[in-house]
C-alpha cells in the first residue's frame, strides 16, 4: 500500500518517525514522486538542508520544486532563512504558494512538523492544517513528525487529522525497516497494512510485502486436530453396509410423521392435570381445619 | 397481573420486550416518528439503527443527549450519525448539524437510502417456527421435539416495529433529502439559524465534540484550559433540549482525551452514554472470538427519566456489525469449550492429597 499512496497523493500525509528509525529518505522519495508527476512541490525544510533533497533531480523536476530555507535557522535569530517557523499560518503559506506562477496541483512538504509544534499552540496548528486542506489551493501536505519528541496526546491529535499516516520502526534486518500504512478513505474504510522497505542513493523506494510471523503459522497448526479414529487397537469406523444398517434401526419412541406433526403442534393448554379418582379415594368436601378451637 | 396482548406480531419469545401497548388518549402530541415508550410514558424517537433503540430502553426521549464515544478512527460513530439523520429526514422532523471537521453537506450527501419494502421486518418472524419436513436436512431424528423451539437468539429486536431499515451501499436520494429542513453550522463558517413555527422535532447531530477542530484542548493536554467551557457547553444544552421538543447526538472522540476525570464529566452531564470500540487496528481484530464482528458497544450511562430505575440491557457483552442492510448489535456469547483440556486439571489435584498412597513431594504439614 505504500506504494500506492506515494504514486496517489491527496489528502494530509502524515510520516511518522523516532530516532531509532528516521523516516527522512521516505519523505525524500514521495517529494521525487510527486515532482514526476507534474506536480509544483513546495518544500519548508526547517530541518534539512536543500542539497539532500534536491540530490538526483533532473533540471525539469527542479524548476517545479521551490525550497523555501529554514534551515539552519529556522527561528530567525541571524535573519538568513527565508520561511521561519512563526510565518507557518494559513494565510502566508496560501500566499507563498499563489505567488509561484502557472502552479497546478500543489504539494506541501513540511520537515518536519515537530519544529513547527514545539513553537505554536497545537490547536492553533491544528486549525492551520484544517484551512490548508480546505482551502483549495494545496491538494496534498506531507508532514514529517518525530513522534518521541512530543506528548501522546499531541501525537495522537495529528495521526486523528491525517488521512494517512506512515510509522517508520526499525526491523530486525538493518538493511530493511518496517512501515506501518493507515490509510482512511472518506466513507470511514480503514485499510491497514506493514511492508518492509529500503530506500537507495537515488530515492528509489523498494517494498517488501511482511512475511507472516511464525507465531501465527504455529496457531494453525494447533487448530487442525488430528483424527481420533487412527492409531487404534479397536475399529471406530463404519464401512458403508455398516453405516446402512445403523440407519435403519429402528428407534424407541420414533412416531409417525402425523402424530409427530400433531405433538410438534403448539397446544392451548400445556400443562393440564387430569384426574381420575380411585376406588379407595374418598372425597370429604368438610374443611378438616373446622374442628380447630383458635 | 397479565398484559393484555394486543394481536401484535412475534409476541414473547424475543428477550425481555413486552406487546403491551398502553391506551393512549388524546392529549399525548402526535408527532410522525415518535412514540410513548411503555416504561415511563415518554416520547421515543427512533435513533435510525433498531437494535441501538432495543439496547437503550425503547429509543432515544425527546428532550434527552445521547452521547457516542468514537471509536478509533471514527468510521463507526459517524455511521451512526448518519442513520440518526437519515431517520429524521424519513420520519419528517427538522435538521441541524454541526461539525468542524467535514462540512455539513459532505455529511448530508452520504446518508444512506431507506429501506422501502418490509424484508428486514420480516425475517423475524420467519425465523421462529419451521414446519418439520422429512426432507429438510434440519429435521431432528431423535430430539425432534425440540424442532420448533427457536435458537439461542443473539439478535437484539424488539416485536414492534419502530424505525426504519436504511441501505448502506446508496446514498440517500437528493428529493427526499431536500424535504427536510435542514440547517447546518460549519466551524469556518457562521450561517444563521431560522426558527419555525410548526410543532416537530429537531434533531441535533454535533459531530466530534471537544476535538482540535473546534478549538478545545481537551485532546491534547492533561489539564486542559478549556474542560470547563465544554462542560458547561454540555450542561446549557441539555437544559435547552430539555424545555424543546428535540433530541440531540453529540459525537466525541474520547480515545484522544488524556484526562479521564474529563469524561466521566461528560457522561455524567449527557443523558445517555455509549461507547464504541473497533476491532481494526488492535490486537482483537485476530482474536477468534471476535471474528464475526466489528466492534464492541459498551453502553456506559442509561437515563431514569421520571421514574426510579431504567430499562437495562440484559447482558453488558454486547458486539455490533455493520451490514449493508442493518447495523446489528448482538449479544456477545461464547460458544462451548470443546476442547479435552478442560476439565481434567482440577480432577488431579484433587485426587493427590491425604491418601495412605501418596508419597513424594506431596506432603502435608499440621
Amino acid at each position: 500500500m505504500l506504494l500506492d499512496v506515494m504514486q496517489a497523493g491527496g489528502g494530509f500525509i502524515l510520516l511518522e518517525d523516532s530516532v531509532q528509525c528516521s523516516a527522512r529518505g521516505l519523505l525524500r522519495c514521495f517529494i521525487h514522486a510527486a515532482l514526476k508527476r507534474g506536480e509544483d512541490v513546495h518544500v519548508l525544510g526547517f530541518e534539512s538542508p536543500e542539497t539532500q533533497v534536491c540530490a538526483g533531480l533532473d533540471s525539469s523536476s527542479v524548476q517545479r520544486l521551490h525550497f523555501h530555507k529554514g534551515f539552519p535557522d529556522p527561528l530567525g535569530w541571524t535573519c538568513r532563512s527565508s520561511f521561519t517557523v512563526e510565518r507557518f499560518t494559513s494565510q502566508h503559506i496560501t500566499q507563498l504558494i499563489k505567488d509561484t506562477q502557472h502552479a497546478q496541483a500543489s504539494v506541501l512538504v513540511v520537515d518536519s512538523l515537530s519544529m513547527v509544534l514545539r513553537h505554536h499552540d497545537p490547536v492553533v496548528f491544528c486549525q492551520t492544517l484544517q484551512e490548508l486542506r480546505n482551502g483549495g489551493v494545496i491538494k496534498t501536505i506531507i508532514g514529517l513528525l518525530h513522534s518521541d519528541l512530543h506528548q501522546q496526546g499531541i501525537v495522537g491529535i495529528v495521526c486523528h487529522l491525517a488521512g494517512t499516516v506512515i510509522s517508520v520502526a526499525p526491523a530486525d534486518n538493518e538493511r530493511l525497516s518496517v512501515a506501518k500504512t493507515t490509510r482512511r478513505t472518506k466513507s470511514g474504510k480503514v485499510m491497514q497494512e506493514e511492508e518492509y522497505f529500503s530506500v537507495s542513493e537515488d530515492a528509489a523506494l523498494s517494498v517488501q510485502a511482511k512475511p507472516r510471523q511464525p507465531g501465527h503459522v504455529q496457531r494453525e497448526r494447533d487448530v487442525s486436530e488430528a483424527d481420533p479414529t487412527s492409531n487404534l487397537t479397536f475399529n471406530l469406523r463404519l464401512s458403508e453396509d455398516e453405516r446402512k444398517a445403523k440407519e435403519k434401526v429402528a428407534l424407541p419412541f420414533v412416531f409417525s410423521q402425523q402424530k409427530k406433526s400433531a405433538l410438534l403442534r403448539p397446544t392451548p393448554g400445556s400443562g393440564r392435570i387430569v384426574y381420575e379418582p380411585d376406588a379407595n379415594d374418598d372425597f370429604d368436601e368438610e374443611d378438616p381445619d373446622d374442628d380447630l378451637d383458635v | 397481573m397479565a398484559a393484555p396482548v394486543r394481536g401484535m406480531i412475534g409476541s414473547t419469545s424475543i428477550g425481555n420486550t413486552t406487546s403491551f401497548q398502553k391506551k393512549t388518549r388524546s392529549k399525548l402530541v402526535s408527532i410522525p416518528g415518535t412514540r410513548p415508550s411503555v416504561q415511563n410514558g415518554q416520547l421515543l424517537v427512533s435513533s435510525g439503527v433498531s437494535s441501538l433503540d432495543y439496547v437503550i430502553g425503547g429509543g432515544l426521549a425527546v428532550g434527552t443527549l445521547l452521547l457516542v464515544e468514537e471509536d478509533r478512527y471514527d468510521s463507526y460513530s459517524r455511521m451512526l450519525l448518519k442513520y440518526f439523520l437519515a431517520e429524521g429526514v424519513v420520519c419528517g422532523h427538522e435538521l441541524f448539524l454541526a461539525s468542524a471537521r467535514d462540512h455539513p453537506d459532505d455529511i448530508m450527501q452520504e446518508l444512506p437510502s431507506p429501506i422501502v419494502d418490509d424484508v428486514a421486518g420480516m425475517k423475524i418472524s420467519e425465523g421462529q417456527s419451521q414446519p418439520s419436513d422429512p426432507e429438510n436436512p434440519d429435521t431432528m431424528k431423535i430430539a425432534w421435539r425440540y424442532q420448533n423451539q427457536p435458537k439461542v437468539q443473539t439478535a437484539l429486536a424488539s416485536s414492534v416495529r419502530f424505525g426504519h431499515y436504511y441501505d448502506v451501499s446508496k446514498t440517500m436520494e437528493p428529493e427526499l433529502r431536500q424535504a427536510a429542513k435542514c440547517h447546518s453550522f460549519y466551524q469556518l463558517q457562521e450561517t444563521p439559524v431560522v426558527t419555525s413555527k410548526v410543532r416537530n422535532v429537531l434533531r441535533l447531530g454535533l459531530h466530534s465534540l471537544g476535538s482540535v477542530l473546534w478549538g478545545d484542548d481537551v485532546c491534547c493536554k492533561d489539564n486542559p484550559a478549556h474542560c470547563h467551557a465544554l462542560t458547561t457547553f454540555l450542561y446549557i444544552l441539555r437544559g435547552l433540549l430539555r424545555t424543546s421538543l428535540s433530541v440531540a447526538m453529540v459525537t466525541v472522540p474520547s480515545h484522544l482525551t488524556q484526562n479521564r476525570a474529563v469524561m466521566g464529566r461528560i457522561i455524567r452531564l449527557s443523558d445517555t452514554a455509549i461507547a464504541l470500540e473497533s476491532f481494526k487496528g488492535s490486537e482483537k481484530e485476530t482474536n477468534p472470538l471476535y471474528k464475526d464482528y466489528h466492534g464492541l458497544l459498551h453502553v456506559r450511562q442509561l437515563p431514569r427519566l421520571n421514574c426510579l430505575s431504567c430499562e437495562v440491557p440484559d447482558t453488558k457483552d454486547l458486539a455490533f456489525k455493520l451490514k449493508r442492510k442493518q447495523f446489528t448489535i448482538e449479544r456477545l456469547h461464547l460458544p462451548p469449550d470443546l476442547s479435552e483440556t478442560v476439565s481434567r486439571v482440577s480432577k488431579t489435584e484433587l485426587a493427590a492429597g491425604c491418601g495412605s498412597t501418596a508419597t513424594g513431594n506431596k506432603h502435608l504439614d499440621f
